[in-house]
């Protein structure tokens, strides 16, 4: 099988587990119709009735499933997906027209796209046939304000750690510690972690810290590897806080820092020392705490 | 508490203010009909970005309320005398009626009865037949009796089902006709012109519950987006039967648009499976530092 017929019979494999025949039916028919005419109404129109036949319930994968997945493409992690997107990336990719083409009547569907259609659209993006192509459209979509669809290009999605410049990746990491979104989910972020980021991560903090705000301690990890003595104020402001959690992070940052005064801070800290070199404090960990007590 | 359904109002002209007060008398949805805005669009690319916000960040805001949002798509019949902008807008219709949470086509109709309102109106019957939804008419402000009877006279000569029809804005004049040939009469109360409360619980009296929607229709004039809720009060309080209230307040509405097969009573009942993406739905219609007021996702973004 060549790597499309591949990917077209795992996803396949994987809408099928949640949805009955009828609906497969459906899909069989429509996606056949898609790749024989080329036709873009015929395209446009099943794209939007999948939500007739498929749910937004969230896919259930076991393992094996998701390290295939991986196999396929890089950083695809349909286990975030929802069988409705999972459909609606089956139809696309039966959808093929000469590159030009292709782009116009992609853009017109993102255009004109529903919530949930922007949602499986920009989630499958390393899934598209020229994907290269995509880059405005995803860092158009990053100005969106409907967490939904910026979720689908921020968390979970290997498409902008791989493709964004520095400046649009530094936007979109920092939007989304602004929509307070769980950082840990954004793939290859401590890969492309850099000093401007960091700066800006500090700015944001401190802008926060003068309204009277908190500040998210998931924060702390873009800023960890150039700890120095500016940064240092930082984070001496964040352990002296009153909020474990934010302590936590804190401490974290410092823990993967090779800067001296940062490790000479920590050790009056053993008991997150232990928990670190435990593994029972991890930004996975503090994010998610994060997320479901603070947000 | 009771529910509402507010099956016609023009959110896309409302405030934060406005969502907060209509979930707290206990709207729980609301059908958004494409309309147009206060002064004719002059290029297709305005309706297509209108199309597009009331499929996407119209129903995000109003799902940031608890209020599940659903709308129609069609060219009203004031900008359907531009004949060339016309035409184009019906070319970029196919790309939206099949979308989830569209429940009709409209609303669509007449306004001066011209020839071209006619021709649009007509094609977007077709329209509707074409891909099983229901319509909503707009009757006209001016010359309305004989305009409503023309609605409705050419949409049996396309073969309509009047029980797939909603003809909105009826008053005193118009009602027993639409009710006697078998479709669904829409009532719009305005605060001052159309349709008062008073005048509302009579009708309700004289006619019955059955087929009869009240809705606000509410927009950028003057209007009132809690029109539901306080006719529903005015009725009770004028001795209207409890289950005849919620007939013309929720049940209703809700028969007739469910036709199309996208809107379920469970959508606001049992909200689906929460997941990690929905409860951490942003909360973008906050602004800095503001916590908000309303039940449901509760985190808070700036803008």
């Amino acid at each position: 099988m060549n790597p499309k017929s591949e990917l077209l019979a795992f996803l396949k494999e994987i809408i099928q587990k949640e949805a009955d025949e009828k609906s497969m039916n459906w899909l069989d028919e429509k996606s056949q119709k898609i790749q024989d005419s080329g036709s873009k109404n015929a395209f446009y129109l099943a794209f939007s009735q999948a939500s007739r036949f498929f749910s937004k319930d969230k896919l259930l994968l076991n393992p094996e499933t998701k390290i295939k997945a991986n196999a396929l493409i890089d950083g695809f992690q349909p286990e975030f997906w929802n069988v409705l997107q999972t459909a609606r990336a089956y139809l696309l990719l039966h959808f093929s027209l000469e590159k030009e083409e292709w782009l116009k009547a992609i853009n017109q569907l993102f255009e004109t796209g529903d919530l949930y259609e922007q949602q499986a659209l920009y989630a499958s993006l390393n899934l598209m046939p020229f994907s290269e192509e995509m880059l405005p459209r995803a860092i158009e979509g990053c100005r969106t304000n409907m967490t939904l669809v910026f979720d689908a290009i921020a968390l979970n999605n290997p498409y902008a750690p791989s493709h964004f410049p520095e400046l649009n990746w530094n936007q979109m990491v920092l939007k989304a510690v602004f929509m307070q979104r769980p950082l840990y989910r954004i793939q290859q972020l401590d890969q492309r972690r850099n000093p401007a980021l960091a700066e800006i991560a500090s700015d944001f903090a401190h802008e926060r810290w003068a309204a009277g705000r908190n500040v998210m301690p998931e924060l702390w990890r873009l800023v960890s590897p150039f700890i120095n003595e500016k940064f240092m104020g930082d984070l001496e402001k964040v352990m002296s806080s009153e909020d474990l959690l934010e302590k936590k992070g804190g401490a974290l940052a410092l823990h993967h820092s090779d800067f001296a005064p940062a490790k000479e801070l920590l050790k009056k800290y053993p008991e997150f020392i232990h928990g670190i070199e435990k593994g029972a404090i991890s930004w996975e960990e503090i994010g998610q705490e994060y997320q479901e007590t603070r947000v | 508490m009771p529910m509402y359904i507010d099956p016609h109002i023009h959110l896309v002209s409302r405030t934060t203010d406005d969502y907060e007060a209509m979930h707290k008398a206990g709207i729980v949805a609301t059908i958004e009909p494409a309309f147009w805005l206060g002064q004719p669009r002059t290029e297709v690319g305005s309706f297509k970005d209108y199309f597009s916000t009331l499929v996407g960040w119209e129903r995000f805001r109003a799902s940031q309320f608890g209020i599940v949002h659903y709308c129609t798509m069609g060219l009203n019949s004031k900008e359907a005398n531009n004949i060339p902008l016309a035409e184009q807008v019906m070319e970029l219709l196919p790309l939206y009626v099949g979308k989830e949470g569209v429940v009709a086509i409209g609303e669509i109709g007449y306004d001066d009865q011209t020839e071209a309102e006619d021709r649009f109106y007509r094609e977007q019957l077709e329209l509707a037949k074409e891909v099983d939804l229901p319509v909503l008419i707009h009757t006209p402000h001016r010359d309305k009796k004989r305009g409503t009877t023309r609605s409705m006279d050419v949409a049996e000569e396309h073969g309509m089902d009047p029980g797939w029809i909603i003809v909105d804005h009826n008053n005193e004049e118009t009602v027993k006709e639409v009710l006697d040939r078998g479709y669904w009469a829409g009532f719009t109360i305005y605060p001052h012109t159309k349709m008062g409360s008073e005048r509302m619980v009579e009708i309700v009296k004289q006619y019955g519950p059955e087929r009869i929607i009240v809705n606000s229709a509410a927009d950028w004039g003057i209007s009132d987006p809690l029109a539901v809720p306080k006719t529903a009060d005015l009725m009770r309080k004028m001795g209207i039967p409890e289950e005849h209230v919620q007939m013309v307040t929720y049940k209703n509405a809700l028969t007739a648009f469910s036709l199309s097969g996208q809107m379920h009573e469970d959508d606001w009942l049992k909200a689906p499976p929460i997941d990690q993406t929905k409860k951490m739905s942003g909360n973008s219609v906050l602004r800095g530092g503001q916590v908000p007021r309303v039940e449901g996702p509760s985190d808070r973004v700036e803008n």
